[in-house]
């Protein structure tokens, strides 16, 4: 369309979320759906991802893994089985949900990004993206927010996570493979309620896909402070702020 | 056991290019401080001018003493744009409103190792202890044993390595902060509107504090309280945690071609800079790399079977 300004869907909330500074409204936010954007901070933090429903359905290798972890984490050798206490390494999806600082959510340009107070850390969700040709071969490796893929369903941001690294784990304790799948539903159930509604799905480590749900409220606007996880774990302080 | 190369000097391999960039015109209303007064020096006669230069020509440059050794020093490496995938016909454009800056960018030229000379094309203006930083840092590499920086550990390099390096990086801007989110290094920029009601936290991080107003379409950013000093490009040229950086960011249209963003950069420091000096760059509209790739350095600084830093030698205290 050459140099023509493309029109991006806008929304009420989004263009009085998104007004750029000093200035008029942009056209680069996007909606048409709900603003989910803000500040967001979870309402009960928890190292543990608890299942809605029983407990998790560990496969004979998940379980044994599971407890291999449990007895690494009472031994306090962390390094063994979790790189984000020891090395500050991305928790990944779906860990990151359980972040206890506050984290902000963007809607621009497709792209639903969640920009963490932890670490800097970001995670993103292509909603619009078309695929770009892998000229340096990035999409070859694993990594540990994998690839996530979005689409609006209502009133409902659905995400569908592949690709993760299997360095990550789901929560605190529970490992997963290379095949780990995690679908997110977010939703506001009220203006200041936000909802994020996960199933996990690992066929070698979970003999059915499990839900969980997690809830965050919303937080006054604000510019987050620069946090350098290395510097807390260089001054013996945990990964995690209390 | 197979030894991974630490993921910061793998990003930077990535990020390699060719020398010093040629600079720019600057088109802003006033020039930043450092520009010359009168024609550029160096300028060329045309082939088979004789009987001396023509009226006007300026004086050979007399340098100081401290330019004398960085002029002495070997030259930055070299190195190249890594690919990138071209604009899609149909991607969304920036916005009209010269005020927005939002969107997806990407550095457009060849990463400069090393600032040799300023956006006029004069040589940096070094104090002697300036000189003298540059002077053991590119030695350093030289003999194989180059120093210990903030990328290296994994740590907030400072806006001007960070937005220079050739990795996108998106803009958000509200009502009363700007944010730049970097693809690398997990590096977030704010930048807090003067007057903000929202202001900036308290302290000094490693990315300096921004505080920034509207002057006509350029959003004047001055930087200062740093956690500590930065390198501002990957050989070292240096700037002291007390100086300050100016930045003027604004969107350039080109007659009808896609506009691109420009950042000068004036770098006032008196410990390494006898007078400021400016710097400038220009990012490409990205919109189609907007989704990241991901940057996790955490996980090779940490692990105990490669070298947490990267093979790189603490630099000595003044």
């Amino acid at each position: 369309m050459g140099t023509e300004h493309k029109i991006t869907r806008l929304a009420i909330g989004a263009i009085a979320a998104a007004v750029a500074l000093g200035g008029s409204g942009t056209a680069l936010a996007q909606t048409a759906a709900p603003n989910l954007e803000g500040v967001w901070k979870i309402v009960t933090p928890s190292a543990t991802l608890k299942p809605l429903s029983g407990p998790i359905p560990f496969t004979a290798e998940g379980r044994k893994d599971y407890d291999a972890n449990r007895k690494l984490k009472a031994a306090g050798t962390y390094d063994a089985y979790d790189i984000t206490l020891s090395r500050c390494s991305s928790p990944g999806v779906p860990r990151l949900a359980l972040t206890p600082m506050r984290f902000k959510i963007w809607y621009r340009q497709g792209v639903v990004t969640f920009d963490y107070e932890w670490n800097r850390a970001i995670r993103q969700i292509n909603v619009g993206v078309p695929l770009q040709p892998d000229l340096m071969g990035q999409g070859l490796v694993p990594t540990m927010t994998g690839k996530s893929k979005g689409h609006w369903e209502g009133d409902t941001l659905v995400s569908v996570m592949e690709g993760g690294s299997d360095r990550t784990l789901i929560d605190d304790l529970v490992p997963h493979g290379f095949d780990l799948k995690v679908t997110e539903r977010f939703r506001l159930t009220d203006p200041d309620t936000l909802e994020d509604r996960i199933t996990v799905e690992d066929p070698a480590y979970f003999s059915k896909p499990w839900d969980s749900v997690v809830t965050y409220k919303r937080q006054p606007d604000a510019i987050f402070a620069e946090d350098v996880c290395l510097d807390r774990v260089a001054a013996h302080q945990p990964a995690f702020p209390k | 056991m197979t030894r991974r190369i630490p993921f910061s000097t793998w990003q930077m391999a990535l990020a390699v290019t060719l020398t010093v960039m040629p600079t720019l015109a600057s088109s802003q209303a006033g020039p930043p401080p450092g520009a010359p007064q009168g024609p550029p020096p160096g300028l060329q006669l045309p082939p088979g001018a004789s009987g001396g230069p023509p009226p006007g020509a300026p004086p050979p440059v007399e340098l100081t003493p401290a330019q004398k050794i960085v002029a002495a020093l070997p030259p930055p490496g070299p190195g190249g744009l890594p690919p990138r995938p071209p604009l899609p016909a149909d991607a969304v454009m920036p916005s009209a409103d010269p005020r927005d800056l939002q969107g997806t960018w990407v550095h457009d030229k060849a990463l400069e190792f090393r600032n040799q000379k300023d956006m006029y094309g004069a040589l940096l203006p070094y104090t002697m202890e300036g000189a003298k930083v540059l002077s053991r840092r590119v030695n350093s590499l030289k003999v194989g044993k180059p120093f210990i920086n903030a990328s290296a550990i994994c740590r907030p390099p400072g806006a001007p390595w960070q937005h220079d390096l050739n990795f996108p990086f998106q803009v958000i801007q509200t009502r009363d902060y700007a944010e730049f989110i970097f693809e690398e290094y997990h590096g977030r920029w704010h930048i807090a509107l003067d007057g903000t009601r929202t202001p900036l936290p308290a302290g000094a991080p490693y990315m300096g504090r921004s505080v920034a107003h509207w002057d006509g379409g350029t959003l004047v950013v001055e930087t200062s309280d740093f956690k500590q000093a930065l390198w501002l490009d990957v050989d070292g040229t240096p700037f002291s945690a007390s100086g300050k950086l100016v930045q003027r960011i604004r969107k350039v249209s080109d007659g009808g071609a896609v506009p691109y963003l420009e950042i000068v950069t004036t770098v006032i420091d008196p410990t390494y800079y006898t007078a400021p000096w400016s710097m400038i760059r220009s990012f490409a509209w990205a919109p189609h790399q907007a989704v990241f790739a991901e940057y996790n350095c955490e996980e090779q600084v940490g692990d105990p079977s490669v070298r947490g830093d990267a093979g790189l030698v603490p630099e000595p205290k003044d």
